[in-house]
């Protein structure tokens, strides 16, 4: 269905998104969900980056919490707010915040 | 060109989403996009006139007044207003006021929607 | 003339948030959306609840008396009442230990429809067939 799932937190779980397929689902990070593209918990990478290789992070909300391009994951495709909107109408099909 | 509609329900003050919505909104209608927003819940209070924008707090008004100048519909849920106390004469001028059916409708034509829900 | 299909899923807890209550209110407008829009064209929610979004529907609410607001089993049972399609996902049923008769139906109320008790594949196929996904 090219579901572009918006997540944009960190430690609040996503349940519905653990139990969503992969095949079709992409993955936006926003707000506090940008972590994901970054940290590293006890050397292990979030297991969202796995979830789908159709990774996208905002870089204003990268900014804002003082991360830079260098940290993301290489996976992980960086789009301004500009960006986002294409990601938005040419990537998916539709839409969803979790 | 496509059409998006966002319904916004998080607070203006306390809640980064309602800063997400306003920017992805203008960045939408700055391609050239349609853009609609609902607003229900806390997002609600944000349609108050007269907001005074001190640095520690998001504000929306003036995003609200750039927004609708580039042709974004903005609507508030009536009934999600006037409970938090914000009559129809303080509102920031040219927000719709409407029912939820307003929402639905707009959906209805529209490519794309973000449905940001409350915290 | 148009129908526009739209999967409400509910996925978080009710009363602590309005977002979860919200959703069922916003279901319900589906019967006056066609005042907005052209003749023949309809707006058509499915209202789905998933994970802890399925705690707040039981039977035997009442939240009037307490905090003077209507209970989401209210809003549950007039979903019902206007035929709107619910769903309750059967592996959070099981999850939580919520057997099919704390589920309301709206029987008093003369409605029609039940909740329909599904897998959570098949609301995955609900997100799928309609146009837009709405997470509540």
């Amino acid at each position: 269905m090219k579901l572009g799932v918006f997540v944009s937190d960190y430690k609040v779980t996503v349940e519905t998104l653990d139990r969503m397929k992969g095949e079709n689902l992409g993955i936006v990070l926003v707000q506090n969900g940008v972590y994901h593209a970054v940290l590293k918990e006890g050397g292990k990478e979030s297991a969202l980056l796995g979830k789908t290789p159709r990774l996208y992070a905002l870089s204003e909300d990268l900014q804002t919490r003082g991360l830079s391009p260098e940290q993301v994951d290489k996976r992980v495709k960086i789009v301004d707010y500009s960006g986002l909107v294409d990601v938005i109408f040419n990537d998916f099909e539709k839409v969803a915040w979790l | 060109m496509g059409v998006l509609t966002m319904g916004v329900f998080p607070g203006l003050v306390g809640s980064g989403c309602y800063d997400f919505a306003l920017k992805l909104a203008g960045a939408a209608a700055d391609k050239g996009h349609v853009v609609n927003i609902w607003f229900s819940g806390n997002a609600t209070v944000s349609v108050k006139a007269h907001q005074k924008h001190l640095k520690d707090y998001s504000t929306g008004e003036k995003y609200l007044v750039e927004l609708m100048e580039k042709g974004v519909e903005v609507c508030t849920c009536e009934a999600c207003t006037v409970s938090r106390g914000i009559q129809k004469t303080e509102s920031i001028a040219k927000i719709q006021w409407n029912a939820m059916h307003w929402y639905l409708s707009k959906i209805h034509c529209s490519d794309r929607v973000l449905q940001i829900g409350g915290e | 003339m148009a129908d526009v299909k739209c999967a409400f899923i509910v996925q978080r807890p009710q009363y602590k948030g309005e977002t979860s209550r919200l959703a069922l209110t916003h279901a319900l407008s589906y019967q006056t959306v066609e005042v907005l829009l052209e003749d023949g064209d309809t707006v058509t929610p499915s209202l789905c609840f998933v994970g802890e979004g399925l705690l707040g529907i039981s039977k035997g609410q009442n939240a009037m008396a307490p905090y003077g607001i209507n209970s989401s089993e209210m809003h549950a049972k007039n979903c019902l009442l206007v035929d709107l399609d619910v769903y309750v996902c059967k592996e959070d049923m099981e999850r939580f230990g919520i057997t099919e008769n704390q589920l309301p139906d709206a029987d008093d109320m003369g409605a029609e429809k039940k909740i329909n008790i599904v897998p959570f594949a098949q609301i995955e196929k609900i997100m799928e067939e309609a146009k837009h996904v709405l997470f509540f």
